[in-house]
């Protein structure tokens, strides 16, 4: 337990490395700084890329086109038939006229050619939804497996290559993410604990000594993990506040951007901190096991 | 600082060492044929001998005889790699290295090169020695204080290191040393620094720490410091143990240093006595 020497002794020596390494100091924490913003960069395309597949697969869906011949009492009957299949929310009918005046919509300017034609050209078709766990390439390709082998049915549209390939650049680019945020992670590490073991050197006699009176290695080591906490908190605050800035910028020009939560953010203010403790401990592990050169 | 003494007893063995290995009721320090060796290099070669509570004792030999692995091995800053090295009854080879700055808190050093933290004053400089071990404020002061004065240093407690002289600097040093009333003090060439005038009122000063009941290891290469000693003295070489003196009947100690080096003999027997030192109980 440490008394009230002690603990003004080390809340001392922790902010007095900032005044005498002030160079240092700062490099660290604008390393650190930086390595959390490409990680948080990083976390935030990730975070966007799922939105934007999940609104995505909110479209997910099937057009299911009709052969003309048939019966009004059998176009009638596929509705509960396409209602009991795995995953369908909802069957909506649109007629042959229907479609055309959505179609002449679409065309917008052109859309007088359609009178050039002597019959509607549009089949009658439903319109097949799914639940929210069905939204998924699989289970939309199963139900048109099975619907496509009908009778009745004369072509089945599906939206699905745009969202296969979105998904597939969406896995690549959490996994190329991944690897880059640990790529970054070490490298932080790595420096900051370089770094450390700078301002430790800086500071080799007054740990030699700390090891001849009989300090322990939590007592030498106390003012190290707290500098690099702090410089942590620092770079931590630093990178999020540049990141909310770029992020209220680019909000006004990119509607529905995903950005952090205060949450989030604090979670990330944490993070650094965290890494500047790491670095400071594997600089001082070393360190503590050397010899006090007595 | 009263000598402490040990309740436990032991039939003493060779060299202070019971008959299971372990160190005799009045040794503090204990080596048991002890080799050291340092990146496959032997530094200490079968090492036996034991000092007792209280002794000052002379460690000398050329440079890299191993004087100072044997100070290290003490401190367990180094831990042998055969045979046993016991300090204050806790043996090296089975010691938990946690509990190494507990027995440092035992130990004062005072080394050739001082070294004192150069941006901080003397006082400072002793006060660290108790911060680092949890003493509380007010006793810190108290403590400071009084060890300033033994070491007649007081008037300058706030000086930095830089303003004062070699000997000065080794006084704050041994006051840092002396601080928290250590069992043992090890000196590894506290005088190598220094003129043969200040070097001399040193040696003088570790009497004085002596006096007050704390076990001194001197290590020294210089002869002329050796010929004063009235005490004991081991001789390394070659990482051996030579010999192991001990001078019963003191040395006309009256010549000091000053005299040996630059004083014709006569001149220096002439000298005012001093009183005889008295010995301590050996192992």
């Amino acid at each position: 337990m440490l008394n009230k020497a002690q603990v003004t002794y080390l809340a001392r020596e922790s902010l007095a490395g900032f005044s005498r390494r002030k160079l240092t100091t700062g490099v660290t924490i604008l390393i650190m700084a930086s390595a959390l913003m490409v990680l948080a960069v990083l976390t935030l395309v990730t975070l966007n890329l799922g939105t934007l597949l999940e609104t995505a697969r909110g479209g997910l869906d099937l057009r299911v086109y009709l052969r003309d011949d048939l019966p009004s009492e059998r176009l009638a009957e596929l509705r509960p038939r396409l209602l009991t299949l795995p995953g369908v929310q909802q069957v909506t009918w649109i007629d042959s006229e229907a479609a055309l005046v959505e179609f002449r919509q679409q065309l917008g300017d052109d859309e007088p050619l359609l009178d050039l034609l002597d019959r509607n050209p549009l089949p009658s078709s439903y319109h097949v939804t799914f639940t929210t766990e069905a939204r998924n390439p699989d289970s939309v390709r199963s139900v048109r497996d099975e619907v496509s082998r009908w009778d009745e049915v004369s072509e089945i549209l599906f939206n699905q290559e745009w969202v296969d390939a979105l998904e597939r650049w969406t896995f690549r680019f959490q996994m190329a993410s991944l690897v880059a945020g640990l790529m970054v992670f070490l490298a932080a590490i790595f420096v900051i604990s370089n770094t450390v073991k700078l301002t430790i050197a800086s500071s080799a006699r007054i740990i030699q000594i700390q090891k001849l009176v009989g300090a322990t290695n939590a007592f030498i080591r106390t003012p190290f993990l707290c500098e690099g906490a702090v410089q942590g908190l620092l770079a931590g605050i630093l990178a999020m506040s540049l990141l909310a800035i770029a992020g209220r910028i680019l909000g006004h020009s990119l509607g529905g951007l995903v950005f952090f939560s205060p949450a989030q953010l604090m979670g990330f203010v944490l993070f650094c901190v965290t890494l500047g403790l790491a670095g400071s401990w594997a600089a001082m592990r070393k360190y503590l096991t050397l010899r006090s050169d007595i | 600082m009263a000598t402490k003494k040990t309740t436990t007893q032991r039939r003493p063995g060779p060299d202070g060492l019971g008959a299971s290995g372990a160190a005799d009721g009045r040794a503090i320090i204990a080596f048991h044929h002890v080799d050291l060796e340092y990146d496959d290099q032997m530094a200490l070669s079968d090492v036996t001998f034991s000092v007792a509570n209280g002794e000052f004792v002379c460690l000398t030999g050329p440079s890299g005889a191993g004087k100072s692995s044997i100070l290290r091995l003490v401190a367990m800053d180094a831990f042998p790699t055969k045979g046993q090295v016991i300090v204050r009854g806790m043996p090296a080879t089975r010691m938990n290295r946690g509990r190494v700055p507990e027995l440092r808190r035992e130990i004062g050093f005072v080394f050739q090169d001082f070294r004192l933290l150069e941006d901080r004053s003397v006082e400072e400089n002793v006060a660290f020695a108790q911060l680092v071990v949890g003493v509380p404020h007010l006793q810190i002061l108290q403590n400071v204080m009084r060890v300033l004065t033994q070491v007649g240093l007081y008037d300058k407690r706030h000086r930095l290191p830089r303003q004062l002289s070699g000997g000065e600097q080794q006084r704050v040093a041994i006051a840092r040393a002396m601080v928290n009333s250590p069992k043992i003090l090890l000196a590894d060439e506290p005088t190598g620094n220094l003129d043969p005038v200040t070097a001399q009122e040193i040696i003088d000063l570790l009497f004085r720490v002596n006096d007050s009941g704390t076990c001194v290891l001197f290590s020294t290469h210089d002869h002329e410091i050796v010929k004063t000693f009235g005490q004991r003295v081991l001789v390394v070489d070659g990482g051996k143990l030579l010999s192991d003196e001990r001078r019963r009947v003191p040395i006309d100690r009256s010549a000091s240093l000053v005299d040996h080096m630059y004083r014709a003999p006569a001149e220096a027997a002439g000298a005012v006595q001093r009183p005889a030192r008295k010995e301590p109980v050996h192992a």
